[in-house]
């Protein structure tokens, strides 16, 4: 289990003026969309905006589980040269220069498998760059013994997922699988969509809350905005957004500079709840 | 946690690398599958319409000129003869039944050279299913009578614009749409992807091999001396190849698109230039750089423009008991000249890949006796050929 990602979820969840609790922050942004320099950028903005995690997306040629807007910034990615060993690199450089933001490296299997020479060569790697877990789109719990294991040793978080498709057995062992949190998908579908969430999705959530004993609980897709994520508030501890930050911060272009602004800016309107 | 009934793997290959969003219809669809296997009255609906309506059996059809022109004894078994002229259609209508029996009223395909997003249109007007195709834009054009024909049968045809716009950026946009969509069926056209499809789809076609060796036991008695198949994602080659694994004495051969040559991007050749890695939910080799990141491939026949291999077949390369060898775009077009001119039969560009091999082979081959599956007709070719052709006539 990633001790420092446990306890950032706990420290960054907030009370709304409402008296609500608000769920803590995980922006997704692409590795190398717009080059690695300016991810590095985003990384220390988001850690400074208070975000509480940062997925960071491994870019992968044929991304199944991602809409048109990660389909096409993990393309920009791939043409800016982006390698599974650049990414770590550039979590390395993240460390070096002070970072303490955990990261998650999202990524789907073969990259893993294949550019990283497997899933415990990718764990270790992972480890001794100083990253904090996988989260792996297309690795269900039947076949992520191997990576858990690698997990488990090297002390990073795994995250497996729950979705309105899952029975309620599933969504246990996903938990229990699960030592950096569960991962809720809201609806079902690819990333991107946007959604509101209806009083039937909170319910939903509530559900797997209870499933999920003591694994914190993430909802991803479709949180575009402080509203989205003040509607999640008293449902789970954590709110992934990453079409929205991924689109705004290639629309801005620019420096690393600006895109640091950029993720602020993004990150200071997630928190600040509803508008 | 024993979520599956059944083996996910061959050796090594397979299992199920899938969203989780689309575990629950993995599950159902392998209950409904087992289930089916176990029910008369499914075996019964599935060879009604494999022989009133696809037209099974299948020939075996003894190519006599050929044979004399290459000193091969060929033998061909003729799914070019089949219903909607591939035998894509034996798949689409095992799987569009199990579909109806889990309830669902909508199905989603991806197609490559067309010919299994026609079968999937042909079920789904039999069977009264909505139909939603997806197909690479390239492939769109240069496959336009098959997404014609697609349109007349009801479909809907949705033209895939990323990636490499082939066959691959097809599976992609359908599982996408699948995740968004589980009420719907996805019925897969090659045998590949996330367990229980390899399974499925192999068992759907194993009654080619199964016709084709009763068919030569009594017609030209003992057994073949090697079986040839071409293979994308490997449907037409396990199904002709499965009864004949228990036989020692034949030699099972998968051929695949050499392309333009061996470099990267210029062919679909996964024992060539692949790695074991994983892709569309299954472990298998796959046309990868080292970082792996899928690359591109090219072969002159859509249906074979495919960069990983069902697992399966992976599995049968590994152990030994089949062998996979490679056929050139000018190889697949020399086959398929030579089964027009010497047996009145055009061929599907991806059949002509195993006929170009046993052309380019003839020589080892001598005096053997070689059933070759042709799985397909080329009349939804004749774009892609006859340029190819009418220039090497104006050349020679
Ligand atoms: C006639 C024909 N043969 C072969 C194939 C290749 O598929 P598979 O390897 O699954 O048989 C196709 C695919 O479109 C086809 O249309």
């Amino acid at each position: 289990m990633s001790q420092r990602l446990q306890a950032s979820i706990r420290a960054g969840q907030r009370h709304a003026p409402s008296g609500q609790l608000l769920p803590a922050l995980a922006p997704y942004v692409t590795a190398g969309d717009g080059g690695l320099d300016r991810t590095l950028a985003v990384l220390h903005a988001l850690e400074s905006a208070g975000a509480a995690c940062v997925e960071l997306g491994l870019p992968f040629s044929d991304p199944i589980a991602d809409g048109p807007h990660l389909q096409a910034a993990a393309e920009r990615a791939l043409e800016a040269g982006t390698t599974p060993a650049g990414v770590l690199e550039l979590v390395r450089r993240f460390r070096s220069a002070g970072g303490a933001l955990p990261i998650l490296l999202f990524s789907y299997t073969n990259p893993l498998f294949v550019g990283l020479g497997g899933f415990s060569a990718a764990a270790a790697a992972l480890a001794a760059a100083g990253g904090d877990g996988f989260i792996v789109p297309d690795l269900p719990p039947e076949e992520a013994g191997e990576l858990r294991d690698a997990c488990a040793e090297h002390g990073l978080g795994t995250v497996f997922f729950a979705t309105p498709t899952s029975s309620d057995a599933r969504i246990r062992a996903a938990a229990e699988a699960s030592t950096g949190f569960l991962y809720a998908i809201g609806r079902v579908g690819i990333t991107g969509a946007r959604t509101t969430f209806d009083p039937e999705v909170l319910t939903w959530l509530d559900r797997v809350r209870d499933l999920a004993g003591e694994t914190p609980l993430a909802v991803g897709f479709g949180v575009a905005d402080g509203a989205a994520v003040a509607a999640l508030g008293g449902h789970c501890d954590l709110a992934i957004s990453g079409t929205a930050l991924v689109r705004a911060l290639h629309d801005a272009g620019g420096t690393p500079e600006d895109a640091a602004r950029v993720a602020t800016a993004f990150t200071t309107a997630l928190g600040a709840g509803a508008p | 946690m024993s979520t599956f009934q059944l083996p996910t793997r061959f050796g090594r290959f397979g299992g199920c690398y899938a969203p989780e969003t689309l575990m629950a219809n993995l599950v159902e669809l392998e209950a409904a599958f087992v289930h089916a296997g176990q029910d008369e009255s499914y075996a019964a609906e599935f060879a009604r319409l494999l022989g009133e309506f696809a037209g099974r059996p299948t020939p075996l059809f003894e190519a006599r000129r050929l044979s004399e022109h290459l000193g091969v004894e060929v033998w061909l078994k003729r799914e070019d003869l089949l219903h909607t002229g591939a035998h894509k259609l034996n798949n689409a209508i095992g799987q569009a039944l199990l579909a109806r029996r889990m309830g669902k009223t909508r199905i989603l395909a991806e197609t490559g050279a067309g010919q299994h997003g026609v079968a999937t249109a042909t079920v789904c007007a039999l069977l009264g299913l909505e139909c939603v195709v997806y197909m690479g834009a390239l492939d769109v054009e240069r496959q336009r009578p098959n997404v014609e024909r697609m349109r007349l049968l009801g479909a809907r045809v949705v033209a895939v614009q990323s990636g490499q716009r082939t066959l691959k950026d097809a599976v992609n946009e359908a599982m996408r749409a699948w995740v968004g969509d589980p009420e719907a069926h996805y019925l897969l056209g090659s045998a590949l992807g996330p367990h229980p499809f390899p399974t499925v789809v192999g068992s759907c076609h194993e009654v080619i091999g199964a016709e084709a060796r009763a068919q030569w036991r009594a017609r030209v008695g003992g057994s073949p001396d090697a079986v040839v198949a071409c293979v994308g994602g490997g449907s037409n080659a396990i199904g002709l190849f499965r009864k004949f694994i228990p036989d020692a004495e034949v030699e099972l051969v998968g051929v695949e698109a050499g392309g333009l040559g061996d470099g990267p991007g210029q062919h679909a050749a996964r024992w060539v230039g692949g790695r074991e890695g994983i892709l569309h939910g299954c472990r298998t080799l796959v046309l990868a750089d080292s970082d792996g990141q899928v690359e591109g491939t090219h072969s002159i026949s859509a249906g074979l423009d495919y960069p990983a291999v069902g697992p399966e077949h992976a599995h049968l390369a590994d152990t030994g008991r089949a062998r996979y060898e490679r056929a050139s775009d000018d190889e697949a077009l020399e086959g398929f000249r030579l089964l027009a001119r010497l047996e009145g039969i055009l061929p599907a560009l991806e059949s002509s890949h195993a006929l170009g091999w046993v052309v380019r082979e003839r020589e080892c081959l001598a005096g053997q006796r070689v059933l070759i599956g042709l799985s397909g007709r080329g009349d939804k070719d004749l774009a892609s050929v006859l340029p190819r052709l009418a220039a090497e006539e104006e050349s020679a």
